[in-house]
């Protein structure tokens, strides 16, 4: 029995440019204890298509023409005929929805089984036992409701938050559980936990379940039947195994192909010996002790390694959020103090620089950051960011034919991008001209905090390659930040596992993810959602005992080094 | 949204323009230039009128007519009369007042005046505002102390009540520095308006960006930053405009500011100061205070109307 009919449903926004249609022409059911995944990317309609369902379109967008049925209503069931009232009662009680960011959905001024109450009270009035119905929905998603119910949310962690939304979602047992990329907030370890108590929820209550995300693995791991949508047009429908092992649209190929696998087939080409940086008799840069500490939290412990600039190389910090990797980063653009140590590029601290020769190192010094829609500055077409820093550094040679050179060389047409407004592009083209630019610099060392973590998919794996050639084709050293072990996998040379600011594992890739020896650096890689049907992903149970491994790992974990690298020397002890 | 001959952006489907009425095709065409804007246009316009009035009048008009006993004393607006029967001629055709002053030369050099009060202030609050929130948003620390305190504690003094000591005390005063006193209490809301905005764009990725390429700060402050406030400190001075015309009027209205110069307010203070209300003067009161409404509207219109430039959620198809 279905729980949910969408047919034909077309869902158009108009706006300035003229109507757009986000959605055209989607048909779908989700049958009872189902779960359907919406994969696409941004843009593509798939959260347009499944608030259609709960009738909370974001303004001013309509559903133009199509029918939603829900099939537990009586009488008439299409919902898009409902009144307002009915529709109330609709939401939550027979569909509910997990929001994205749980930071957020959750009242700071109320206590969590409050919470409950309110959702159970708007939609069964009065009742006596809501004690009980929080407690009993808070111990489906394992928190405990002696102590988390009483709980404001600031007082909880993120995945802590994330499973409250599930209980909230779940205490009135609804039909259809609609979760929009309910983990894309967490961390691996935490978002294998919450879709592990999702889907038991799911399970135990017998609901449809549409999960809405753009990551392949996760979907593989966690649902049965996977709907493809691109530009608002269902391309693909099928059970995940038949979407993952044999898709039939090019697209769901191309997403499917842009997961990039530890172990597997790399996505770079192999280049010939790549270009040699100058020699110096001095490491090109060098942490000596470096410690950060902000208030009573040690964001970095004391660290210390030296970077050869000879030999290009491409060196990797993974670590998840909180971890200390992006405060490394600032550390070495010299942007925040190192309240202990020193940073030293080519054997000077770079915190005690002349104003020239600040202007030096920063032309030597570039950086790729995390959020390209940020990166450029609204008020100004994208060139501005390209020419500037060109004729800042007073760099030889035509800013517009090297300004096209180097759009040319990441892969970019330049006479689509330049001279159009930042807002005018899309993340993926933006993440490319700022490559571009550092490419047009040409300086030793570029520091790449986590670019490709808010860009498409199917992008990703072209940045990279884009960021690896600056290494194989220009000389540049890198130092790749990122929460991603399969990438890193792919593009270093080197790679240091960090957690709560310590080395825990280091060494070549190779080594350290291919065949993980910490007990950190292996919680993290078993925790990735593989798009891989065999390889699973284990149970909640599985999910718990990890959290309890972590918890032994503590605040001051060893170091495991798992060999050297010509050129790269990490401080030891 | 993505944009149709935008073959670079295609990730949402393109738009439609078929099956759209000419009208929403119009309103359409006004999101593509922001400052096509009619609440701006209607607001620029009635203060160009009150401007077009100055100059005009100047031209056709003669302003020495606002000199006590120009002409005939207490004459109602052509096509009136006044309390004694008698009906108001061509000669002055918005009336006189009881010192026999010509009301529509009063006006003429009257409603610029109060406008020119107003702008002033308003330009020098905002450069003030913007030096010190530059100032105290990027340096930070004990500065930004010492500045965010002081605007603090300069807004909750009530400005009228030491315009009112210190004109009292001045006696006869200038427009101009009437308007510096006023712009003493116009800099405090820029200011934390500005410092504000510096602060989070400060650790915006464009400006690290700019750090980034070896920008000095007064780079990153003029050529980064201060483009994306405009928006801000447009509407921020029309505001000030606003309160500047209120506070001038206001002490204007009860016998302060300048003696010598006509302004509308001064003119308000006389009528009340001479009983126009009891004597059925409406014309003395009236049309200063209408146009003191044009322009009050005309600083809201352009208020309004900038802040949907700025901000693109509140323009509707």
């Amino acid at each position: 029995m279905s729980v949910l009919d969408i047919k034909n449903i077309h869902i158009d926004f108009p706006t300035s440019k003229g109507v757009v249609h986000a959605v055209t022409d989607v048909t779908l059911s989700v049958e009872k204890g189902r779960r359907i995944g919406f994969i696409g990317e941004s843009g593509s309609g798939k959260t347009t298509t499944a608030l259609a369902a709960m009738r909370m379109l974001a303004n001013p967008g309509f559903v133009a023409s199509g029918e939603v049925h829900l099939n537990s209503l009586e009488g008439d069931t299409n919902v898009l005929h409902l009144d307002e009232e009915g529709m109330r009662r609709v939401r939550l009680r027979k569909i509910s929805y997990i929001p994205q960011g749980a930071m957020n959905s959750l009242n700071p001024v109320m206590r969590v089984e409050a919470q409950i109450w309110d959702a159970v009270v708007a939609h069964e009035g009065a009742v006596e036992d809501l004690q009980a119905r929080s407690d009993t929905a808070l111990e489906g998603v394992g928190l405990d409701p002696k102590v988390v119910g009483r709980l404001y949310p600031h007082e909880l962690s993120g995945g802590m938050k994330q499973r409250v939304c599930i209980a909230i979602g779940t205490c009135l047992t609804p039909d259809l559980i609609i979760a929009d990329e309910p983990t894309s907030a967490l961390d691996v370890i935490t978002q294998r936990h919450v879709m592990q108590t999702l889907r038991e929820m799911q399970a135990k209550i017998g609901a449809g379940l549409i999960l809405i995300g753009h990551d392949m693995g996760l979907m593989a791991q966690s649902v049965d039947d996977i709907a493809v949508l691109k530009k608002g047009v269902l391309v693909e429908f099928g059970p995940v195994r038949q979407i993952i092992e044999n898709p039939e649209h090019p697209y769901t190929k191309e997403l499917i192909s842009s997961v990039p696998l530890v172990g597997g087939e790399s996505f770079l080409h192999a280049q010939a010996a790549p270009p040699k940086g100058e020699k110096l008799d001095v490491p090109l840069l060098e942490l000596d002790g470096v410690s950060k500490v902000y208030g009573s939290v040690t964001a970095l412990h004391p660290m210390s390694f030296a970077l050869d600039g000879e030999e290009p190389k491409i060196i990797s910090i993974v670590g998840q959020s909180g971890s200390g990797k992006s405060t490394m980063g600032s550390l070495m653009l010299g942007f925040n103090d190192p309240t202990a140590g020193a940073v030293r590029f080519k054997g000077d601290d770079i915190n005690r620089m002349t104003a020239g020769e600040r202007l030096e190192f920063r032309k030597q010094v570039q950086a790729v950051f995390q959020d390209p829609y940020a990166c450029f500055n609204p008020f100004y077409r994208v060139n501005h960011a390209l020419k500037f820093p060109f004729e800042n550094f007073g760099m030889q040679g035509d800013v517009e034919v090297e300004m096209h050179k180097a759009c040319e060389a990441v892969g970019l047409d330049p006479s689509l991008v330049l001279g159009r407004y930042p807002h005018q592009l899309s993340g993926g083209q933006r993440q490319r001209l700022i490559v571009a630019r550092a490419l047009m610099l040409s300086p030793k060392l570029l520091i790449a905090d986590e670019p490709v973590s808010m860009v498409d998919a199917s992008l990703r794996a072209t940045i990279l390659a884009n960021i690896h050639d600056l290494k194989d084709k220009h000389g540049i050293s890198i130092i790749y930040i990122t929460h991603d072990l399969a990438t890193a996998y792919h593009v270093s040379d080197y790679v240091m596992v960090l957690y709560h600011g310590h080395v825990v594992e280091a060494g070549p890739p190779k080594e350290v993810i291919g065949d993980p020896q910490h007990a950190y650096t292996r919680l993290l890689i078993d925790s990735i959602p593989w798009p891989d049907l065999d390889r699973d992903w284990g149970d909640a149970g599985d999910a718990r005992a990890a959290l309890d491994v972590l918890a032994e790992i503590g605040g001051t974990p060893e170091t495991v080094y798992r060999g050297d690298i010509p050129g790269f020397t990490l401080g030891q002890g | 949204m993505s944009d149709p001959t935008n073959a670079a952006a295609p990730e949402t489907a393109a738009p439609d323009m078929a099956g759209l009425t000419k009208r929403q095709l119009k309103r359409m065409k006004r999101f593509d230039n922001p400052w096509n804007n009619p609440k701006l246009i209607w607001g620029i316009t009635l203060l160009m009128g009150i401007i077009a009035l100055g100059i005009f009048g100047r031209i056709f008009w003669d302003t020495d007519l606002v000199f006590t006993g120009a002409v005939l004393p207490s004459q109602a607006p052509v096509g009136f009369e006044n309390l004694r029967g008698q009906v108001g001629l061509a000669s002055s055709p918005l009336g006189t007042d009881v010192a026999g002053k010509d009301l529509l030369a009063l006006l003429i050099v009257g409603a610029p005046n109060s406008l020119y009060v107003g702008v002033l202030a308003s330009l020098i609050g905002m450069s003030l505002g913007i030096f010190l929130g530059f100032t105290a948003g990027y340096t930070g620390g004990r500065v930004d102390d010492v500045i965010r305190v002081g605007s603090d504690v300069m807004i909750t003094i009530p400005p009228l009540l030491i315009l009112v000591v210190v004109q009292a005390s001045f006696g006869d005063i200038t427009l101009t520095m009437m308007s510096l006193l006023i712009a003493a209490f116009v800099w405090q809301s820029p200011t934390r308006l500005i410092r504000a905005q510096v602060l989070s764009m400060r650790e915006s990725g464009y400006v690290q960006m700019a750090r980034l390429s070896g920008a000095s700060d007064r780079h990153i402050m003029f050529r980064e930053m201060l483009p994306n406030l405009v928006p801000y400190l447009f509407g921020s001075f029309i505001a000030n405009v606003t309160t500047s015309i209120v506070t001038a009027v206001g002490l204007e209205v009860l016998g302060l500011g300048p003696q010598r110069v006509p302004t509308l307010g001064r003119v308000i203070y006389d009528a009340i100061d001479s009983a126009a209300l009891t004597r059925d003067m409406w014309w003395w009161w009236g049309f200063p205070t209408i146009l003191l409404m044009v322009m009050f509207i005309g600083l809201l219109l352009i208020n309004l109307g900038l802040d949907e430039v700025s901000n693109p959620r509140l323009r509707r198809l």
